[in-house]
């Protein structure tokens, strides 16, 4: 097909309008968050450009400056924040550790589970592939309730440890299923070959099978921190102290008024991590949304 | 692991949803229809269902046809649209929590940059915000949830239309179909086993909305955005009944389960 040029232009023209209106609530949140309050409150005109771009916002959600002395003047101590509510720290903190961790655990877990789904068929295989799939029918609301008196009776209420566990149980049916098509790609003609050579089991999937699938392994342990990173149901039943940020930032809506700057600057920072990280993995994302049925 | 955490829960869920709470004293005594009987003569359940089918119904449809439509048209090798491709994506990764509150902000009555390109449209009055009708705060909502997921649409039948093989369409041009007649006599019955997958997946996430009521109208106004899953889940905050707050929540389970498995069977899909 030879497009004309004017049927070109219009196809450039038209896509990068349409894109545009994708982008435009990221960039005019990103906006936000550099804009002096005033600016941001104005309710008679929408300012777009004509503002003094401020970081005051980051100083205080990010940096945990409390909120009256960094406005007085740039260099005052960290505040002692235990005044300031819109300390997003220690939310950041637990982010990253719930986020790494079930990263971690998933990762290391899916991968064994899925090198025996791929390379064996054992007694129930695809009952229990058929098992796993079905998890993610399971709305999490389902399960919330029994899992805050498990966690709770367990002693795994609001902690780190119990946060890392649940995202793990709902990130391990994609994790499997996704490595699981990884690893299907792989013949199995040289897992025999090493085999025949006299490597181990262990040896072969170790030495032969996980080099090869480390491409995969990047893509699935990148999803499983965004989807970590994201979610936000099991953080806020789970937990009342420890906050990830997706719960931290809705608690900055008060009735009596939003703090938009402080919570535009948090939300930034909140997604900018994913968007490194998922342009990283871009090649493979269609498959780990799918959980590996279609094949980029 | 998987079996404590997994099915552990269900079978608990379902244990007490079959107990019935005193609200005064507290006191949960076994009673297994209580609750069941309960769902299936409360209003609000049977105002939910609809909320929900409507939701996600709009909802699809909206995503489906976007997607596909922005798909064939990023589907180009030329030069920059592999960079607006990557932009496309852009959204998803974004936590719905989050997106909840920027939609929350462009709305705003006062300062919200898209209620003030609806006022200078003359679509809206600063009287009526658009998330205080009960119509409008659906849609509302539901923009929201077009505009994280269209990208999860675009980029599955990229892969899709990606994989097509190319003879056909060669064949067609050579017989002089035009572009329409190949769309929708090759592209569409080519992609359907992609397209049915995406609505399965697509179809159950929106079933479980949650995130987007609870941050942008917390099932208001009234009662009109609650959701099945946020009426479970106002049950279990504000009443504290939880055996019938999961009782609710397995009904949702039940639902989705019939439905997906309708679903699978009509259009055979396969993972």
């Amino acid at each position: 097909m030879h497009d004309s040029t004017l049927k070109l232009t219009l196809r450039y023209l038209v896509s990068i309008i349409i894109v545009g209106i994708f982008v435009f609530p990221i960039a005019w949140w990103g906006l936000t968050s550099v804009k002096p309050i005033s600016a941001v409150f104005d309710k008679d005109r929408i300012v777009v450009f004509d503002f003094e771009p401020t970081l005051e916002n980051y100083r205080v959600t990010v940096l945990g400056y409390s909120k009256r002395s960094s406005k007085e003047d740039g260099k005052t101590l960290m505040g002692t924040s235990g005044n300031n509510s819109y300390d997003g720290r220690s939310s950041i903190v637990s982010s990253v550790i719930v986020a790494v961790g079930s990263t971690l655990v998933t990762t290391i877990m899916a991968l064994l589970a899925s090198y025996g789904l791929s390379r064996m068929r054992f007694w129930g295989s695809q009952g229990y592939l058929n098992w796993i799939l079905s998890q993610r029918f399971l709305p999490p609301v389902a399960i919330i309730v029994p899992l805050v008196f498990i966690f709770h009776d367990m002693g795994l209420r609001d902690t780190h440890t119990g946060l890392i566990i649940a995202h793990t149980l709902i990130n391990i049916p994609i994790a499997v299923l996704l490595l699981k098509s990884f690893m299907d790609d792989i013949p199995i003609d040289i897992d025999q070959a090493a085999m025949i050579d006299g490597a181990t089991r262990f040896q072969c999937f170790w030495m032969v099978i996980l080099p090869m699938v480390k491409g995969g392994l990047a893509a699935t342990a990148v999803l499983c921190f965004v989807f970590s990173w994201t979610e936000f149901l099991l953080s806020l039943f789970l937990t009342n102290s420890i906050r990830t940020i997706p719960v931290k930032i809705t608690t900055y809506v008060t009735s009596t008024g939003s703090e938009w700057g402080y919570i535009s600057a948090l939300g930034t920072s909140a997604i900018l991590p994913s968007f490194i990280f998922i342009l990283l993995v871009q090649r493979h994302l269609v498959r780990g949304l799918t959980m590996g049925a279609i094949k980029d | 692991m998987l079996i404590v955490f997994g099915l552990y829960p269900v079978l608990y869920s379902l244990w007490l949803s079959m107990f019935k709470r005193n609200p005064a004293t507290r006191i949960e005594t076994f009673r297994p229809s209580w609750n069941w009987s309960k769902v299936f003569a409360d209003d609000r359940v049977i105002d939910a269902v609809s909320v929900t089918l409507t939701y996600t119904l709009i909802a699809l449809t909206i995503q489906l046809v976007l997607g596909l439509a922005i798909a064939l048209l990023l589907d180009s090798d030329r030069k920059g649209f592999g960079l607006l491709r990557s932009l496309m994506i852009l959204p998803l990764v974004v936590p719905p929590a989050v997106t909840g509150m920027m939609f929350l902000l462009m709305y705003d009555g006062s300062f919200g940059v898209i209620s003030h390109m609806l006022y200078g449209l003359g679509l809206l009055s600063p009287s009526t915000p658009i998330l205080a009708g009960g119509t409008s705060a659906l849609w509302g909502v539901i923009i929201a949830d077009v505009w994280q997921w269209t990208p999860f649409m675009v980029l599955i039948m990229l892969a899709g239309l990606r994989a097509l093989p190319k003879d056909p369409f060669e064949a067609a041009a050579i017989d002089g179909a035009t572009d329409m007649q190949a769309f929708f006599r090759l592209t569409l019955p080519m992609m359907s086993k992609i397209i049915a997958l995406a609505v399965l997946i697509r179809g159950i996430d929106l079933f479980r909305i949650y995130d987007y009521i609870k941050v942008m109208t917390d099932s208001g106004p009234g009662t009109a955005t609650e959701t099945l899953t946020a009426y479970a889940g106002t049950i279990y905050f504000k009443n504290a009944d939880f055996p019938y707050a999961s009782t609710v929540a397995l009904f949702t389970l039940i639902l989705v389960v019939i439905i997906a498995n309708l679903f699978i069977k009509i259009f055979k899909v396969r993972f």
